[in-house]
């Protein structure tokens, strides 16, 4: 994926919950991403139709639509927008192929800025901070 | 036979005149009357007819009558038949003696008296017919005897013979419980003989922690006559223990009274190891369920919470102290995190598996233990005779070694010698039997496995480490290899004083990797 380098990279962290949604917007954002959120999938998709974004970092056990299901309608729609779901469950859930990569929770916050690094073809060394 | 049927008596006399008199004499006594005119004539009708009585004169030309008594009773058929001896001389005792020795029973002197002559015939003949009918009668008892004899024999065979082709193993008590007879299947599963277990010698078989219950249901069902049911483990001729249900029935006579018991043990080991295996994989079902939902619950908060640490880890709003403890806070919290993904979590790192080589893992997880190698002065001895190339997942095998090595490691707090080996191997077990793969071997001399926790070691929660482990290393390990289709196994060995344990870790190499390897080969 190439990026644009005069402009910051846009994600969109997708949670149901509010505290681990604002942290991890402000983890991304150390890292020098430029982050929207929305709170649920539907909201989600109506913010990949609405704005230019780079990348999808969705929770995957979400009330409603979860993460592969997100993952599967974002790729119908948008096929090179890499997805990454991120989960604390210890199995890979069904249907997880939809996503461009599957990030544990548990492996802390400079896993996923690694993780989100590598999807957008970035090198690690150039999220400062990380 | 009638009350009176005629028997033959032999009359011998040299003078026919004779031998008319006696036949007149005898004639009322409606017997058959033989004459003989000698000896040799007398023998002859002997060994064609049976005779009751034998009437002879003492001295006759040819062969006397003390002569053919000589013969008469060296005969067996004869040895008891009646002879009177009638004699024209007078005998004296001397004489009658010498007839006694051959066996004579009467004499008769000269004149003949016929009512003595005709009673003492007739008392002869008489016993003649008793005995020949008491020997009928014998010979009829003996038949039916022989003929019950063969019936019970008989059916005593179809009973063993039943008794052996029943898969149980069957016994039968005397009326107060004493074992008198087994069938095959006994001596064939307990290795003993009729002498060790006759009685109640079957006691040594059992389990002591079983027998004391056992007996007294046992003895409470003799007492009452209720039928027996139990179960209980019998050592077999392997020392091994097998699980049986055991039952016993009265057998009553027609009186009702109890003669006998007979009871069987079928074994139902398997049954009861498929149910226990049944309870068991449920039991970790359960276990994996409940992992699944702690790990999700743990992990969301322990992700906002290393977020938020390490936000403001270089916070420019916190001064010394105030970073100090939030680095504190954050080394704690990457404990948490530690143990959560050593135990609860099963994710897997990529989403396919890929062409790993097990020597790599190996290595790698020897780095990461290189320091607690060197504080515990542990020597290691490493053998690799094979890359180990498969198909799989590294995070996860890594994982699986470093637990292993981890707990050889714990095992030898005061120094000791780590082994590790790969090779190829050949699958020994069930489900892996024949297959190719490699197989690792993880050895140490430390403490040793104590048997009684042998059994449990891939249990979940199980652990020897008391508040360091969480008991779930190896039963997480077991889950892991068991999904490369492979096979986790340990043997612990003390020999000489000193402890051996070794891990052995078969993983069969992947089918859709075979292709490829015969590839190569031809190219």
């Amino acid at each position: 994926m190439k990026i644009m380098d005069q402009r910051k990279a846009v994600i969109l962290c997708v949670d149901d919950e509010d505290n681990p949604l604002v942290l991890r917007k402000l983890v991304l954002q150390k890292a020098g991403y430029e982050v929207l959120t929305a709170n649920s999938g539907k909201q989600a998709l109506e913010l990949t139709a609405s704005r230019s974004v780079d990348l999808v970092l969705s929770d995957h056990l979400m009330p409603g639509m979860n993460g592969t299901e997100l993952a599967q309608q974002i790729k119908a729609q948008h096929p090179n927008l890499p997805v990454i779901l991120i989960s604390g469950v210890n199995e890979l859930p069904a249907g997880s192929a939809h996503a461009n990569a599957f990030v544990s929770k548990i492996e802390g916050p400079q896993a996923l800025c690694k993780e989100v690094a590598a999807i957008l073809n970035l090198p690690f060394e150039n999220c400062e901070n990380c | 036979m009638s009350s009176h049927e005629p028997v033959n008596i032999l009359m011998v006399d040299d003078q026919p005149g004779k031998l008319l008199s006696y036949e007149a004499i005898l004639g009322p006594l409606r017997e058959k009357l033989v004459k003989a005119n000698s000896g040799r004539e007398a023998l002859e009708y002997l060994l064609k007819t049976d005779i009751a009585v034998v009437l002879m004169d003492v001295s006759m030309p040819d062969i006397d009558g003390f002569q053919l008594a000589d013969m008469i009773r060296e005969h067996p058929r004869f040895q008891k038949t009646a002879i009177i001896f009638i004699s024209a001389v007078h005998l004296s005792d001397v004489d009658r003696l010498k007839g006694y020795e051959r066996g004579a029973v009467d004499y008769i002197s000269v004149p003949v008296i016929p009512e003595l002559l005709r009673a003492k015939v007739s008392v002869f003949a008489e016993l003649y017919r008793k005995t020949q009918q008491l020997e009928k009668l014998n010979r009829e008892l003996e038949r039916r005897v022989a003929e019950r004899t063969e019936e019970l024999r008989e059916s005593e065979s179809q009973f063993r013979s039943l008794a052996n082709s029943i898969p149980q193993l069957a016994w039968m008590t005397n009326p107060d419980g004493a074992i008198f007879w087994y069938n095959q299947r006994w001596y064939d599963y307990t290795g003993t003989t009729f002498e060790e277990v006759r009685g109640w010698g079957w006691k040594v078989l059992h389990h002591p922690d079983h027998l004391d219950e056992v007996i007294r249901k046992f003895q409470r069902c003799l007492t009452t006559g209720e039928p027996w049911e139990d179960t209980f483990p019998l050592r077999g001729k392997d020392s091994n223990y097998r699980w049986f249900l055991s039952r016993a029935l009265p057998i009553r006579d027609v009186n009702g009274k109890i003669v006998r018991w007979f009871g069987t043990n079928t074994d139902i080991t398997d049954r009861k190891q498929a149910e226990e295996a049944l309870v068991k994989s449920e039991r970790l079902a359960a276990m994996g369920r409940l992992a699944g939902i702690i790990a999700h619950e743990i992990n969301n908060p322990l992700e906002a919470i290393s977020n938020a640490f390490y936000l403001l880890r270089d916070h420019p709003s916190l001064d010394e102290e105030a970073r100090y403890y939030s680095k504190l806070a954050e080394e704690e919290l990457a404990r948490v995190a530690h143990i959560t993904k050593q135990t609860l979590s099963f994710y897997r790192e990529s989403q396919q598996a890929i062409a790993l080589s097990l020597a790599d893992v190996l290595d790698n997880v020897i780095e990461l233990q290189s320091r607690n190698l060197h504080v515990n002065s542990i020597a290691l001895d490493k053998r690799f005779q094979t890359p180990g190339k498969i198909q799989g997942y590294p995070g996860e095998l890594k994982q699986v070694f470093l637990n292993i090595i981890g707990n050889a490691i714990q095992a030898m707090p005061n120094g000791g010698r780590l082994r590790i080996r790969l090779r190829e191997a050949t699958g020994r077990s069930s489900g892996s039997s024949g297959r190719r793969g490699v197989r690792v071997s993880i050895c140490d001399t430390g403490m040793g496995i104590q048997p009684e926790h042998a059994k449990r070691l891939f249990e979940p929660f199980f652990s020897t480490k008391e508040a360091k482990g969480t008991g779930l290393g190896l039963w997480i390990s077991k889950g892991i290899i068991q999904k490369y289709e492979g096979t986790i196994r340990f043997r612990s060995i003390k020999l000489a004083g000193h402890n051996a344990t070794c891990f052995s870790v078969f993983i069969p190499t992947a089918a859709a990797t075979q292709p490829t390897e015969i590839a190569a080969l031809v190219a």
